[in-house]
């Protein structure tokens, strides 16, 4: 049910529109924010928003959330299960630690403030999997992204150096498996993986296509760019999980020197916690999070994500097999291997951070480094769920970044490997309220290109999250557990305009859209028709004619058209 | 002590996580709260309780077969039941005695880690073992099963023993770490992934081919490099 809104008083913070902890009222009508005059207000539900938080809905641009790989992850992990949050009443019943059941994630995203979350890796194969799965989540918008780097075709493609076709191909990938964009993961490794082998280094040839994963990345990122997607190459980096590997990830961050985009970032490396090991071993490990952060607050044209690792139960799970085959043999943990034909393949291993082993406090560290070391208009709030834990705990991280005492009293906990082996003990900075929200509502939208999220201003989607916190008297890095507290339960969450939840509890059940991109208009399908139907013919296990996703099965779409 | 009998034949399950904790005091057992099927209910609803003397005991009087989850997580104290009971029996059990007159279900003592069960007829499937998906079965304490029993015999069992004075199913001791399994007749498949701990076997029973033959016994599971051991008792 769609209600006038007039939000009072409230103190709102709305980085994007400049807004900095000033009391003002918000209006909404029909779904959307409008100006005073607008509304009727004999007509009108008033929330009296005095001395709280108000804020843009939070907008998750990285987790697992639907598809093939996180629901492999609920069934080897019946012992997730076991968590009952929520008997059947009024919302559906729901279960899950880590590995939430579809309505749990919806859920408890909206008792967080938080209405748009995206699926960062879609086996395209899979795609009318996840979008079942994404169709099962309600209270958020979503989307998902399919991967490409390591498809067939694209390989086909870069080692013709045939850009014109790769953008055709990426057009029709996207619509046909109704995704968002261009999701990269350890380009050319997983194709390597096929043959027992990985790309650890850029110039590591993928086996029987004589290219290299800087060529792959290089060629993606120019023909998204020449389709002029919405949101940029959206980069898993080779080498991942291995210690030394922060010079990979910088490298494959040079890789787009000389593109650049007037409305975002060109490349968005995801992620990278687990791409910013220095070091040689794991006896010798350590944090590459600073030179990481030194390079990308060098350019004007790369965002990153940053993975944080959370003490406590996770899933390790991604498109990159063979990093997940060495994650099985070094935990000794269970493993399960997925293979998508001739796009890829995935693995997923159950893990879990412990505080007193030196890696993961290690881990959990760099994350940390890299969201206070990195300018807050670059890095967005993540933990890749479930890989790094649940984003049920990113009030916690966003609570670490603004207090230094916090972070010196979670240190008192763990490894005593951390003091030297990284550099969170000495850094002093210690984020704003204000930047905490700028790394969690408008950045990613500007990311992902949507611009009706993640602020406030007239035409944007009211997706609203009150919070009970005033800014003008909270002292951050005193009072962290309050931030700490206050943002895991909103006061009140608006989706599109209806209030979904109050006081931290579900009152209301909505369906969010399902945003696809259709790049289609400018590329002509013919080019690429007669290989289309070769690969379809010779290595596909099922018809063209039957792959795919019509957008008619899809509960909400939005279709976003790039021209 | 209380003494506790079902009122009627259950018609689905009872989820009765009672312990000897509830023995100090007839008001709190009462209304101790059980599921009978998807319905929470008072234990007084479908039993009839009555308290003689302050020993921490519970006596369980009548068929209590579909009744499951009974001693789960107790921790000391006394648990007589006279008759069968059903499954998970003991689970997570730290501490105190389990005496079951009849026969036992399946998940008998899975994942204790103290305490004694002593089951005077037969019990089924994944004794000591390990629920789906846990790193560890059995960690302590002692189950002696004076008949048989079925499969899956301390699975991922790390410590404590398991003795069964009849025979038993398939998979014993699969993927066990530590602790001792003594089964006095015959039994199917022994010691599959096995890495540490001992099986002891007085009948027939089958080993995998992945066993050399030492001094001590079998030792295994080589395919995961163990150092378990399986030998005629």
């Amino acid at each position: 049910m769609h209600h006038m809104l007039h939000i009072k008083n409230g103190i709102v913070i709305d980085p994007k529109n400049g807004i900095k902890a000033e009391k003002m009222d918000i209006f909404v009508k029909e779904g959307k924010i409008v100006e005073e005059s607008e509304i009727d207000k004999s007509q009108c539900k008033v929330i009296d928003a005095s001395n709280k938080l108000v804020v843009a809905g939070g907008v998750d641009m990285h987790a697992h959330i639907a598809g093939s790989k996180i629901n492999t992850g609920r069934t080897m992990r019946p012992e997730e299960m076991r968590m009952v949050r929520q008997i059947a009443n009024k919302f559906r019943a729901t279960v899950g630690r880590v590995l939430l059941t579809s309505p749990a994630i919806g859920y408890e995203y909206a008792k967080m403030g938080y209405t748009t979350s995206f699926e960062a890796a879609q086996p395209p194969i899979g795609a009318l999997h996840t979008h079942e799965e994404l169709d099962a989540i309600p209270m958020v918008d979503k989307a998902a992204l399919p991967v490409f780097g390591n498809w067939h075709f694209v390989l086909k493609y870069v080692a013709e150096k045939d850009i014109e076709k790769l953008k055709t191909f990426i057009a029709w990938a996207i619509e046909r498996t109704k995704g968002f964009g261009v999701k990269v993961v350890n380009p050319g490794g997983v194709e390597a993986w096929m043959y027992g082998k990985n790309c650890r280094n850029l110039d590591d040839e993928v086996p029987n296509f004589g290219i290299t994963p800087r060529e792959i990345i290089t060629s993606l990122i120019k023909a998204t760019e020449e389709l002029n997607l919405c949101h940029s190459v959206h980069l898993h980096c080779n080498n991942l999980g291995n210690p030394g590997n922060f010079e990979t990830t910088i490298e494959t961050m040079k890789l787009a020197n000389g593109f650049s985009n007037d409305k975002r970032q060109v490349l968005h490396v995801t992620h990278v916690q687990f791409n910013a090991y220095a070091g040689s071993s794991w006896r010798d490990v350590g944090s590459g999070a600073a030179e990481i952060a030194k390079y990308v607050n060098s350019v004007d044209n790369i965002t990153i994500d940053m993975g944080a690792a959370i003490f406590g139960h996770a899933t390790a799970m991604t498109g990159d097999a063979p990093f997940q085959f060495t994650l099985h043999k070094l935990l000794n943990a269970r493993w399960s291997n997925k293979d998508s034909e001739i796009e890829g393949g995935a693995g997923i291993v159950p893990l879990m951070y412990l505080p007193k082993n030196p890696v993961h406090a290690l881990q959990w560290a760099i994350g940390l480094e890299l969201g206070l070391l990195i300018d807050s208009d670059k890095v967005v709030l993540t933990t890749d769920f479930p890989n790094g834990g649940p984003f049920t705990e990113y009030p916690y991280v966003m609570a670490m970044l603004m207090s230094k005492k916090m972070r010196e009293k979670e240190l008192e906990k763990v490894s005593p490997f951390v003091q030297k082996a990284a550099n969170l003990p000495s850094i002093e900075t210690e984020k704003s309220l204000e930047e905490v929200i700028h790394m969690t509502r408008d950045l990613p939208a500007r990311i992902l290109g949507l611009e009706n999220k993640g602020h406030l201003g007239v035409g944007a989607d009211a997706d609203i999250a009150i919070y009970n916190l005033n800014p003008n008297e909270i002292d951050a890095s005193n009072d962290y557990e309050l931030i700490n507290k206050a943002f895991r339960n909103a006061l009140y969450t608006i989706k599109g305009g209806t209030i979904i939840v109050k006081d931290g509890q579900l009152v209301e059940e909505v369906w969010g859209t399902t945003y696809w991109v259709d790049a289609t208009k400018n590329v002509d399908m013919k080019a690429i028709e007669d290989d289309l139907n070769e690969y379809f013919d010779l290595y596909y296990s099922i018809e063209k004619e039957n792959y795919g996703v019509e957008e008619a099965w899809i509960k909400n779409p939005t279709r976003l058209v790039m021209g | 002590m209380l003494i506790i009998k079902p009122k009627v034949d259950f018609v689905v399950s009872v989820e009765a996580e009672i312990t000897p904790d509830i023995a100090d005091d007839l008001e709190k057992a009462k209304n101790f709260e059980v599921y009978y099927g998807k319905d929470k209910v008072k234990l007084e609803d479908l039993f009839e309780i009555t308290k003689e003397g302050d020993d921490k005991k519970l006596v369980l009087d009548g068929d209590f077969s579909k009744v499951k989850w009974i001693g789960c997580r107790m921790e000391d104290g006394e648990i007589v039941v006279k008759g069968n009971v059903g499954a998970n029996c003991g689970a997570y059990m730290k501490g105190g005695k389990i005496i079951i007159e009849g026969n036992a279900d399946d998940w008998l003592g899975a994942e204790m880690s103290g305490g004694e069960i002593i089951v005077k007829g037969n019990a089924k499937n994944c004794i000591g073992c390990a629920y789906y998906g846990d790193m560890q079965g059995m960690k302590g304490g002692k189950i002696t099963i004076e008949g048989n029993a079925i499969n899956y015999i301390g699975e991922k069992m790390a410590g404590g023993e398991i003795e069964i004075k009849g025979n038993a199913g398939d998979f014993i001791g699969t993927e066990m770490t530590n602790g001792l399994i003594v089964i006095h007749g015959d039994c199917g498949f022994v010691g599959g992934d096995m890495k540490g701990g001992e099986i002891r076997i007085g009948g027939k029973f089958e080993l995998m081919p992945t066993f050399k033959k030492s001094e001590e016994g079998f030792v295994g599971d080589i395919n995961v490099g163990g150092k378990g051991v399986v030998k005629t008792l």
